[in-house]
Parts: C-alpha cells; structure tokens; sequence
C-alpha cells in the first residue's frame, strides 16, 4: 500500500473563512497538511487558527502552543494556553504582494491513537516582496489539542477575514507498514 | 498509484557547478527538493541559491530564520536574482570531506498561473566550527508555472563537491 494517500483537496473559489474536513478515517499512522493561502483580511489578525474534533468540533479551551518567529531580525519565542485554537500564526494577506501565497506544513503524528494527547508541529509563513518588519513572518510551531479523541475532523480557519481564492489545501494520510 | 513519485535525481560523480532540473511535468499540485549539498567554497560557509524557468531578474525574495551555533538571526532579502534554497551549506574547507548538509524544499501549487510560486525550506549542516540551521520562505514573483530549476553555490564558489545529491518530488492531489 502506498506510504502517502490524498485524503482530501481543495482549492477555494469562492472565499472561505475556514476549510475544513470531516471523516478522517482512523486507518493512517499520521497526517500531513500542506496550505497554499492567502487572507483577505489586512494587517492584525491575519493567522490561521487549528482545531479538531472526533464527531463535533472541539471549541473549548483545550489547545495550546509554543512558538519560535521571526517578522524581523529578532527572532521571538511565546506560548498560548487554554486556547480554543492552535495559532498557526501569520500567512500572506490581501496587503501584501499581488498574487502572493503563503505556505503552511502541518505535521499530525499518531492523530489517531486514543491513549494520547494529540501532538501538532507546523513550519509558516507569510512571504511578502519586502523586508520591512511585520510585513513578513516565519513560525515554527508546536500545538497541542488535549484530547485522546483520534482526530476525525480538522478546520484551519483563516484570520478577521476569508482564505482567499486559489488557495490550496493538501491533506494527506501517511501509513508505516 | 504513488502519491510522492521521484521526478529525478542527480548524484554528482564529479564537481559540478549547477544542477538544473528541466522538464519537469505539470502533474503534480506539488514538488519537493532534497538535497545533500557541500560547495567548492574556500570560506566556510555558502548557502544554495535557486532560480526558477531561467529567470536571472530580480524578482526573487528570501526570508529567513536561523541558529548559528548558539546566536539566532532572521531577516529577508528582497528583488534579489535568486531565492535561497538552502541556508549555510559546509564547504571545502569545513572537515571531514564526507560532511554534507541537508536541505529540503517545498514548493506549492508550482503549476497553478493564478499565484507567484511560493517555497519553504528548511536545511542545516554540523560542521565543527560553524553548525547552522535554517527555516524559510521565497517568492518568485511570476506566475507562470514551473517547468526549470537550477542550483547553483550562491557565494560565488565554483560549484557543487562530488558527492552532492539531488531529488526531485512530485506531490500529487488527487
């Protein structure tokens, strides 16, 4: 059997506040996402947000998260807890560069084991033709939904505004053996 | 059917002073590069630079984290002639000769002509002197879709060591 399988597609035609994917099956050791967006919001506000559910969505205050960014030559480092999100911080928005997506990996390991908290870790970023701070930004990201729940639904909202059109969202199942 | 297929890889059995990557088919919604990189450079480091369909123009532009040692540095490079696809990469006067760096690069929705192509990247390498890692992101501010790469040592060293190695992916959507 193949080591990587789609599980799901989608580019956005008409603007969207959050993609999102329900019966994820549980038959998959990990998952991966790869996002090609852009927000059409502008400034403060623009990070996508994570979150997950087994049936419904979870919007409690079950998420958290540690960050290492740059948005200029200093590099910064936070925390976020008792969220109702995993912030997956900064991706490119309708201020920036015409036509110019940012990316987001997301890797999901074990997604499925129902003995364990469920374990998140993202590389973003918001690229821009300009190296004025905060019209940029880089994240690594680790996120945590406290939850045994396997996840069997996934939503990436964007910012205060939509993901915009054309923006792609990859998500594959990735098996062991 | 794969979902990740090999597209090529080149292993240099002699010092090369670019890689390119031609033809590459419009299948995919994806592509990956990975790479074992050291450089003719006789300074210590040199990053790995990438131009996309043979655009030598300015209109590439870089942003970076990194860690060098025990010092973090960021920032961004902007209507530069190429993107960066590795970070600092060991060179010919950084010991053992059989030390590589690693790189890895995404590039999204390469055949998509309604966005500029956009990549992440990661890479590091131990050398004794100067270990160094980086995570970022480039632009290419085109839409066109991309069918060339090319690597090449972006220091102004002669090239690529023996031994440098080369993978292309395809990620496919469907």
């Amino acid at each position: 059997m193949a080591a990587f399988t789609v599980i799901d597609h989608t580019e956005i035609g008409v603007a969207a506040a959050y993609w999102e994917k329900t019966g994820i099956p549980t038959s998959y050791d990990h998952l991966m996402i790869l996002v090609s967006g852009r927000d059409s919001s502008a400034g403060a506000g623009r990070y996508g947000k994570m979150q997950f559910g087994d049936g419904s969505l979870d919007t409690g205050t079950n998420y958290s998260a540690t960050n290492l960014m740059a948005r200029t030559s200093t590099s910064t480092s936070s925390r976020d807890t008792g969220s109702d999100r995993i912030p997956l911080y900064y991706i490119s928005d309708d201020n920036d560069s015409a036509d110019t997506f940012g990316a987001y990996r997301i890797w999901i390991p074990h997604y499925a084991n129902t003995a364990n908290f469920k374990q998140v870790f993202a590389q973003t970023s918001a690229e821009n033709a300009s190296s004025t701070g905060y019209t940029w930004a880089l994240a690594l990201i680790a996120g945590l939904w406290q939850s045994t729940d396997n996840i069997e639904r996934i939503r990436i909202n964007a910012g205060t505004g939509n993901w915009m059109q054309y923006s792609t969202f990859t998500l594959y199942g990735i098996t062991s053996a | 059917m794969a979902v990740i297929e090999t597209i090529a890889t080149t292993y240099l059995e002699a010092d090369a002073a670019t890689v390119t990557f031609s033809s590459i088919p419009a299948t995919y919604e994806h592509l990956q590069l990975r790479m074992n990189v050291r450089t003719l450079r006789t300074s210590s480091l040199e990053t790995t630079g990438m131009r996309l369909n043979g655009d030598t123009a300015s209109n590439y532009a870089t942003h970076r984290i990194y860690g060098q040692t025990v010092s973090l540095g960021a920032g961004g490079e902007v209507a530069t002639t190429r993107l960066y696809a590795t970070g600092q990469m060991p060179t010919s006067v950084q010991p053992p000769r059989t030390l590589y760096g690693a790189g890895l690069v995404d590039i999204l929705d390469y055949v998509n002509t309604n966005k500029n192509t956009t990549i992440i990247f990661q890479s590091g390498e131990t050398t004794s002197n100067y270990p160094y890692m980086t995570f970022g992101s480039g632009l290419w501010e085109d839409t066109s879709a991309v069918s060339t790469i090319l690597l090449y040592p972006a220091n102004g060293s002669a090239g690529f060591v023996r031994g440098s190695v080369f993978t292309l992916y395809g990620l496919k959507s469907s």
